[in-house]
């Protein structure tokens, strides 16, 4: 073992070489839209690939105000902070009854949960949008947040089903014996114990829901209410040449999903696998 | 305990808000779905009854023809690429110890971030003046229109959001292999060693067969992604240059929120419900039986 790591073998240097030039084919257009978003309009053309000149805030300024990013911002934090809360309350409740309480249909409640992950967004698009405009509903934050709180279900009840039925018995029948109410069961022995769980299917759902478009883009056609893809797909365009403000509308779109994944990178990466591996 | 968790009350008062959400949102929305698409039916006026009428204008419909063929194509595309890419680069990184955390986190990465401000991104990387052909300009190479060129049965278009797609998800694949390999025990690998197999040998004859039911996840995830596929291609090109770069998706939208044709948007999206279905069907068909086998 130890001959093995002070060789350098061939093969191994060609693995690094080629890691190394996929690396740099992943981080080098995210460094480039970062450097040019702080340059001059004449600068992306004069001077593509050095560091700017001088360091251009105005860019994201401008981005934040007329580009209406900032109340974007907002709105996609609220929409998806609202989602991310009633999913994981709604969704252990349904894992709960699906993973611990007995009844005959349990296995078929989750098979019907599940065929919700097969079915794509835009087969409901119509029929929802008509349905809410009806209700007043189009045109509301709330109208985004039931859609994405539906399609946020499925993968959060399938990883809680896991997480739930891996919770010791004897757990449960002590308590059931100190005179513990089913209720009680779920909020202070269940939950409690499966918080990794709700974490990891809280940031997967957060992850999605602020990086939806479709739906947003049909449902809202209020400037002051459109989510942060939305706004930037509309800023962003072939009517708008100011290049520079333009990247600089992109990074603040990025910035914050890369900030999650540099602080939770496991996590996320446990909750794709645990959302599939059992499957 | 047996008595409690047999509760009925309960198991209603847990159950009742997904399941009431579910159906209201997603199932009887699909049913009215299924049904407007055999409908004349727009903004204006109510849905009435035409049959199969949807569908047939669909084959004469030049834009549904691209949009199929793109479809299609995506799907293919993103299934193999995503396969070998995604095993390439797990079999690669189970066999480093130095630096495997940062290069996983560096192809994972786009897969977190929004493909709507992706895709202007890219748009801006492959557009006339900037991004590749300025580096192409260096080198005294005029760059070839890489989102409007509309030669050829596959157009350039669709090759570049294709790697596009590919350089985003591709992440996604290599970690679900990756997780599989890294379940797989070490003992058996010892074993072959001894038995005088190579490291590439290995790879073929343990880790593949026993990687078979993830390759199953993996790609009727990929496939049913690939159909979805939406933010990139309308942040790219918007469907065009003249609907060449179109797939089910765009065509969607376009027609149900642009022209407000609900009807025949629905029975677009009919297809694509049917398309995902056969999809899954056929990936866990050929999947499955090794399932078992083992």
């Amino acid at each position: 073992m130890k001959k093995n790591k002070a060789k350098v073998t061939p093969g191994m240097v060609i693995i690094y070489v080629f890691l190394c030039v996929m690396a740099v084919i992943y981080l080098a257009p995210l460094i480039w839209v970062f450097l040019v978003s702080f340059k001059t309009n004449v600068e992306i053309f004069n001077n593509p690939f050095g560091t700017p000149e001088v360091i251009q805030l105005g860019n994201y300024i401008v981005a934040w105000t007329a580009g209406k990013l900032g109340s974007a911002t907002l709105n996609s934090a609220i929409v998806c902070g609202i989602t991310l809360v009633l999913t994981m309350v709604i969704g252990s409740m349904a894992a709960f009854a699906i993973g611990r309480l007995r009844w005959k249909l349990a296995n078929a409640a989750l098979v019907y949960f599940l065929l919700g992950m097969m079915i794509p967004v835009h087969c409901v698009l119509i029929p929802l949008f008509t349905r809410f405009a009806k209700m007043n509903l189009s045109n509301s934050l709330v109208g985004i947040i039931i859609p994405y709180l539906t399609f946020s279900l499925p993968v959060t009840i399938y990883i809680m089903v896991g997480f739930f039925k891996s919770v010791p018995d004897e757990l449960l029948e002590s308590a059931c014996i100190d005179g513990c109410s089913i209720y009680q069961m779920f909020r202070k022995i269940c939950l409690p114990l499966s918080r990794t769980g709700l974490f990891v299917t809280g940031l997967m759902t957060f992850v999605a829901n602020w990086n939806e478009l479709l739906l947003a883009m049909v449902f809202i056609s209020d400037d002051n209410k459109k989510t942060l893809p939305v706004s930037l797909s509309k800023f962003v365009g072939p009517y708008n040449t100011n290049y520079s403000q333009m990247f600089a509308a992109i990074v603040i779109a990025i910035l914050p999903t890369i900030i999650v994944y540099c602080a939770f990178s496991n996590q996320i990466v446990d909750g794709l696998t645990a959302g599939a591996v059992k499957g | 305990m047996n008595k409690l968790l047999r509760d009925k009350k309960a198991i209603i008062v847990f159950i009742a808000p997904a399941f009431l959400l579910f159906t209201f949102v997603l199932f009887v929305p699909i049913c009215q779905s299924i049904y407007y698409s055999f409908c004349d039916y727009n903004a204006l006026t109510p849905p009435e009854f035409v049959g199969l009428k949807n569908y047939r204008k669909m084959f004469k419909d030049d834009t549904m023809v691209y949009a199929m063929k793109n479809s299609i194509f995506f799907l293919i595309f993103s299934c193999i690429s995503q396969l070998i890419m995604g095993l390439i680069l797990a079999g690669l990184l189970t066999n480093i110890k130095k630096g495997r955390n940062f290069f996983k986190n560096v192809i994972y990465l786009p897969c977190v971030m929004s493909s709507a401000a992706l895709g202007l991104l890219w748009m801006f990387i492959f557009s006339p003046k900037l991004g590749i052909n300025q580096i192409l300009a260096k080198f005294g190479i005029e760059g070839p229109l890489w989102l409007m060129d509309i030669k050829g049965f596959i157009i350039l278009p669709m090759w570049v959001i294709a790697y596009v797609a590919l350089w985003q998800y591709v992440g996604q694949s290599m970690m679900l292999y990756m997780a599989q390999i890294s379940g797989i025990d070490k003992s058996l690998y010892e074993a072959s060693y001894i038995d005088g197999c190579t490291k590439p040998q290995a790879f073929r004859f343990i880790t593949l067969p026993l990687l078979k039911p993830m390759i199953g996840t993996a790609m009727s995830l990929n496939a049913i992604g690939s159909l979805k596929f939406f933010d990139l291609i309308y942040n790219m090109t918007e469907g065009g240059p003249n609907h060449h770069t179109e797939v089910l998706a765009t065509h969607l939208y376009t027609q149900g929120f642009k022209y407000f044709k609900y009807g025949y948007a629905s029975a677009i999206g009919v297809v694509l419900l049917v398309m995902c279905l056969i999809m899954t069907g056929i990936i866990n068909r050929i999947f499955k039986t090794d399932d078992e086998a083992m």
